[in-house]
């Protein structure tokens, strides 16, 4: 049997077993559910080679599942991301109501996206697609009735996206009769202009649901921060991943081929670094972390979709390299909350606080992917966005460049926020209790914490396999690697390491630690906790004056203008003008049964006015 | 035989146009009238309209029953023509069988309609249809 | 040759009269006969439908008189292929109905009786090849349509079978006129014939009678603006009988219909008219189910919102579009009877029927809601399910005709269908239960039903081409028009020789 059958068939049989298994036993269930993506994961690895593949037919639609290098790429994400949060959520969704339906679903979700990526044909790909979307609906709403509109509301937009995508789908089956991604791409350039416009606008719209593009990306705050944060690391972490690695190969590999490309790349880069900018400013203003995650991960996919939609080379590696650091450091942060949240019991962080030395290791998790998130040297995050940054300006992005940059920068403030809030400051009695996380959620993070430091140091690591990736995307190979166009590789180091730059900053930081240790040694001065700031603004009688609370005031008032609406608030006007229209409509069923004699009549009537211009 | 053909004449258009008037009126009854009990009448005249119009079109001026009786046959021998040339000055037996099977199920649906009469009736108590009206939109 | 197609309306028929009589055996006899009629009719039929598949359509003439004259039954492999879906879904509901809450003696032999005229008279218009014939069978069916509507005293019951009454009298109205157009233009009332002459007819007779057919079948078929009643109905009669009008005799309106259009006249424009009436039925449903707060009644909606793109499948006209019509005439024949179904278990003890008291029934009835989840997954065509591939080939249909503006409509359309849905669901699973809600597990028979149903909506999900070759088969025979007068009036040529 071929082996990413077999890969398939252990999930499913995996999924359906551990909920089985969760039934009769808490252990099983936990082990069963382990196992399955443990094994799937081997054998993806020991046993799946690129170019492996599998065709078959369905319904008169030849299908074939295969494995290129980009989609091994970003198998990467997933298993290694989905087998990290498998491992944590044992822990953290100890004494958890219904596990075998999260265990079920947690399971259907990495199934699906390995099925999203290991699809060589359109209609698989959607099924695929249409799996991960309720799958994950499903842990969407695993809290129950509170979270009921929200899960709506990303079923919602997941759907129009989807419908978006299969309408594209259907439409390229009519005019190449062929479901095949290879020969849609072969036949692309053959189509009428409308259609080659129109068909990738239609699959970046479904791609741009699941990646949170702006404005479709109004589902990503509620359902990142209301899932389990132990599914919330896959969700932001890989889940979206897959709406960029749908981008990827549409403007790889479609929109190459239309002459007028350019339009659309200016309106996706340009929706991608608004999606930056404005996710950053609402992350800022949040006082939940989990809130402060989820909006920060838009922002944070704003920068791969620019990178992904400017698509030169180095601006496709960026993002693909964003993407997969995305994935570790927003996936390790997701698990800082999660453990925070278990060991506390709230994610406000006006409410907890020095929590440094009772969670050691969670902090040095939480200040590595800060670290990364910020884009700070020596970790991975910097390389990627300093690629980013070069390649927008090398194809004379400047507004994009300052509008990134801006998003950057601003981002630093909820960086800060979300470190000082959780772990620096006054301890206070009432986190006197709070104790380390178990081990199983630690060492995840941890796991991840050194992969970023590594990919910091050594992102060659990283960067050759992206880089066979984008040369099977059609990117041309002849300058060699697309690294050493960058600055950062050419003049501050050799092609893989940035030794010099790397050694320098570990000796500021080396420094600072050892600066902060000797002023931490000094001893600490007590002050009344909640007196210490006030930002410049005048205070009122009785609030709350620790740096958590309104620390941002003068700066979110500056930027008042551009978040006074939601845009929530205009889809809400939206649905609620159409429920109206509908409840409208539905007056026609007035319940007489005589009206309902009328409208025969009347219809008989019209038919034999029309007859004429309705049957020739 | 010859002054037998299925030429409309003014007695069929009579015909006609009076069997569209039944089922107008019906129509009237059923969708205007208020009362449950004439609109189940107005139904009824309906049905009695439509089998009108059906037996209209049967009917061939000056034509006898379509019944074959050996006294018909006398001296003629029996010959597909002959029997071709007897049938034309008969009436078309098909639509009468067809009236016959609309009048049974006329009948039957009159009898489901005035037995759900009752049941509204003591549902509602009230047999005006505008205030039977709990199931709508 | 295993049985002949007039056994399909002459047995339930004569058992539906006999029932009073077994009563006086063994009282229990009058819930095991019709069942054991209608698996004996389903296997005949699946026999049947083998043999036509291998050896061609079989044309029955009923006593000897050959057609054009007389009656004559097609059991063709598009004909068979209904009539075995009918019969498959009439055992379902049957297995369902059996001790159905505990109905007492009397109603329940009321009830069988009727139902089993219900079958005959679907099978029955499915199967004729006259079209007064079909007229008839239409008619037994309404009638038996309005006593099982009304079967509940108490409830508003009596009001949606009037309604249903008087559009139905209104319908066999137009049929009749339809039927004397026809007769008085070209003296004959065999399909076959009729489609063989057609072009005789004078054109603007020809249409007028379209027009009246329309009119007539568009009432069964619940075309808006013909379906008022049909909400009504749904939601007040008993839970199994709203699963089988949504399983058979929607079915049946709407073959009656397609068979008025594509074999009977070929009127340029009628296919046309399909997709828009279609589309107008589908829109409309649609935006008023969204609002009800009575499940029954959405689920009602949603029928008729279903059936509205089946008939925009039709329209398209092409051999693609007639199979999507297919699929998704036998992938909704699946899934709406299990909404039904289970739904009906879901608000079981409850007069008010309402969706509020759905809430939290998740833990109490865990297979029901997971039943009734799967359906509504299936039916707003999230894949892997059945409803998936009858929505793909739909759309896929469309797109070969180039009509991209239906693709987008029934797009958008079933944006508003997973609202509706989703929020029911997640009312079940994750509200909390009302007290005054009393929750009542299903019969073991009726859980066997629903599972049957749910098992195969996941196989053809899973695996669509256990079907597609079927569907393909009957779109192709429903297509070839002039097989179809060959068969028939073939007979008639053997006979006279």
């Amino acid at each position: 049997m071929n082996s990413i059958v077999i890969i398939f068939l252990i999930f499913l049989a995996g999924a359906v077993l551990t909920y089985i298994g969760q039934r009769l036993s808490n252990i099983l269930g936990s082990s069963l559910f382990l196992l399955t993506i443990f094994a799937a994961t081997a054998q993806f690895y020991l046993r799946v080679n690129t170019g492996d593949i599998f065709s078959f037919s369905l319904n008169g639609l030849e299908m074939e599942w295969g494995i290129t290098p980009i989609s091994w790429l970003f198998s990467l994400i997933v298993l290694g991301l989905g087998s990290m949060a498998a491992v944590y959520s044992i822990s953290a969704m100890k004494a958890k109501e219904r596990l075998g339906y999260f265990y079920f679903n947690f399971i259907m979700g990495i199934f699906s996206m390995m099925g999203i990526l290991l699809s060589r044909d359109l209609v698989s790909f959607f099924i695929f697609w249409e799996i991960m979307t309720w799958s994950s609906y499903m842990i969407v709403i695993y809290e129950g009735r509170s979270v009921q509109k929200v899960g709506i509301k990303y079923f919602l937009f997941s759907a129009i996206g989807a419908y978006a995508m299969l309408m594209a789908i259907v439409i390229i089956y009519s005019q190449v009769h062929s479901v095949l991604i290879e020969d849609l791409v072969y036949s692309f350039s053959s189509f009428t202009l409308a259609y080659k416009i129109w068909l990738p606008i239609l699959l970046l719209t479904g791609f741009g649901v699941k990646a949170g593009m702006m404005p479709l990306h109004v589902w990503a705050p509620g359902a990142y921060s209301h899932s389990p944060m132990a599914y919330s690391s896959l969700f932001s972490g890989a889940l979206s991943k897959m709406g960029v690695y749908g981008m990827v190969l549409v403007f790889s590999m479609l929109i190459t081929q239309i002459p007028e490309h350019l339009l659309i790349r200016e309106v996706i880069a340009w929706l991608g670094a608004l999606t930056a900018a404005i996710g950053t400013l609402w992350a800022i203003a949040q006082d939940d972390a989990k809130k402060l995650l989820a909006y920060s991960s838009v922002a944070q996919l704003g920068y791969i979709i620019t990178g992904v939609a400017v698509g030169t080379e180095l601006a496709m590696l960026a993002a693909i390299f964003l993407a997969v650091l995305h994935a570790l450091f927003k996936g390790t942060l997701f698990m800082v909350v999660g453990a925070i949240e278990k060991q506390t019991g709230t994610t406000n962080l006006t409410e907890v606080t020095g929590l440094i030395r009772k969670m050691p290791w969670t902090f040095i998790a939480a200040l590595m992917s800060i670290i990364a998130l910020a884009g700070i040297p020596p970790l991975g995050g910097f390389v990627g966005k300093w690629m980013l940054y070069e390649a927008l300006i090398a194809s004379d992005h400047y507004i994009l460049v300052v509008l990134i940059f801006f998003a950057s920068t601003a981002g630093f403030l909820y960086c800060y926020k979300f470190l000082f809030g959780f772990f620096l400051g006054q301890e206070e009695k009432e986190w006197a209790h709070v104790k380390e996380a178990p081990a199983t959620m630690v060492v995840p993070m941890l796991i991840f914490s050194v992969l970023l430091f590594v990919l910091g140091t050594f992102p060659g690591l990283l960067l050759k396999p992206i880089d066979i990736g984008m040369q099977e995307l059609g990117y041309a190979a002849s300058e060699g690697h697309y690294w050493t166009m960058s600055v950062l590789f050419n003049e501050y180091g050799n092609a893989i390491m940035l030794q010099p730059i790397l050694y320098a900053i570990i000796a500021i930081f080396l420094f600072f630690l050892v600066f902060l240790t000797a002023k931490a040694f000094k001893g600490t001065r007590y002050v009344s906790t909640k007196d210490i700031s006030s930002s410049g603004e005048v205070p009122g009688e009785f609030e709350n004056l620790s740096f958590k609370e309104n620390f941002f005031q003068p700066f979110l008032r500056a930027v008042e203008p551009v978040m006074k609406r939601q845009i929530d608030w205009y889809y809400t006007l939206v649905g609620n003008g159409m429920e109206a229209l509908f409840n409208f409509v539905r007056r026609v069923y007035t319940g007489n049964g005589q009206t309902y004699a009328i409208y025969a009549i009347v219809f008989l009537v019209i038919l034999l006015l029309l007859k004429s211009n309705l049957f020739g | 035989m010859d002054q037998v053909k299925f030429d409309i004449s003014l007695i069929e258009y009579g015909f006609f146009i009076s069997a569209i008037l039944v089922i107008m009126i019906g129509l009237y009854g059923a969708m205007v009238k208020k009362s449950l009990i004439k609109i189940v009448i107005g139904l009824s005249i309906l049905e009695s309209g439509v089998n009108l119009l059906l037996i209209t079109i049967a009917y061939v001026q000056g034509g006898t029953a379509p019944i074959f009786s050996p006294g018909l046959l006398k001296d003629m021998p029996l010959t597909v023509e002959n029997i071709k040339a007897l049938g034309a000055g008969m009436v078309d037996p098909v639509p009468q069988a067809l009236v016959l099977t609309a009048i049974v199920i006329g009948f039957g649906v009159t009898a489901v309609a005035l037995a759900l009469v009752i049941r509204l009736y003591r549902h509602h108590h009230t047999l005006v249809i505008d205030e039977i009206k709990n199931l709508k939109w | 040759m295993v049985g002949s197609p007039v056994l399909f309306v002459a047995i339930p028929l004569l058992t539906a009269f006999l029932i009073p009589l077994f009563a006086y055996i063994w009282k229990e006899l009058v819930r095991i006969i019709p069942g054991i009629v209608i698996l004996y009719l389903l296997v005949l039929s699946v026999s049947l439908y083998g043999q036509v598949l291998r050896e061609g359509t079989i044309v029955e003439q009923i006593a000897g008189w050959a057609p054009p004259w007389g009656i004559n039954l097609v059991f063709s492999p598009f004909t068979g292929l209904l009539s075995t879906l009918m019969l498959f879904m009439a055992f379902i509901i049957w297995m369902y109905s059996y001790r159905f809450k505990n109905i007492d003696f009397e109603p329940s032999k009321k009830y069988f009786i009727l139902l089993l005229m219900l079958v005959t008279g679907s099978i029955g218009i499915v199967l004729t090849g006259d079209i007064f014939n079909q007229f008839v069978f239409i008619e037994i069916m309404s009638i038996s349509g309005y006593g099982l509507t009304a079967f509940y005293v108490g409830r508003d019951s009596a009001e949606a079978s009037f309604k249903y009454l008087i559009m139905g009298s209104i319908s066999s109205m137009f049929l009749l006129l339809a039927i004397i157009l026809i007769y008085s233009q070209l003296g004959t009332l065999n399909m076959a014939d009729i489609a063989s002459k057609a072009h005789l007819m004078k054109p603007e007779f020809k249409i007028l009678a379209l027009i009246f057919f329309i009119l007539g079948l568009g009432i069964e078929a619940e075309i808006f603006p013909l379906n008022g009643w049909a909400p009504d109905v749904y939601s007040q009669a008993p839970g199994p009988i709203g699963a089988a009008f949504s399983g058979i005799v929607v079915k049946a309106g709407i073959y009656a219909l397609i068979r008025v259009i594509y074999t009977l006249f070929d009127v340029e424009g009628s296919l046309q008219f399909l997709v828009i009436i279609g589309m107008i039925t589908l829109i409309i449903a649609e935006m008023a189910a969204i609002r009800q707060d009575k499940i029954k009644r959405m689920l009602a909606y949603s029928s008729i919102g279903q059936m509205g793109l089946v008939l925009v499948a039709f329209g398209i006209g092409t051999h693609e579009g007639v199979f999507a019509a297919l699929f998704l005439m036998v992938s909704h024949a699946l899934i709406k009877p299990l909404l039904f179904l289970s739904g009906s278990y879901l608000v079981f003890n409850s007069t008010e029927k309402s969706i509020k008291e759905l809430n939290g029934l998740g833990k109490f009835m865990p297979l029901t809601s997971f039943l009734f989840a799967l359906g509504a997954i299936a039916i707003v065509g999230l894949p892997p399910l059945s409803g998936f591939w009858a929505k793909w080939s739909v759309l896929t249909a469309a797109a070969n005709s180039g009509m991209l503006l239906v693709i987008g409509l029934v797009l958008a359309i079933s944006i508003v269908e997973i609202v509706y849905y989703f929020r029911v669901v997640n009312r079940i699973y994750f509200f909390k239960k009302e007290e005054s809600v009393v929750p009542k597990i299903p019969t073991i028979n009726a859980k066997f039903a629903m599972v049957i149903l749910a098992v195969i909506i996941v196989a053809i999900g899973f695996y669509p081409d256990l079907i597609t070759s079927y569907l393909h088969e009957a779109s192709e025979t429903l297509l070839d028009k002039g097989n179809y007068i060959q068969n028939i009036l073939s007979v008639a040529q053997q006979v006279t020789q």
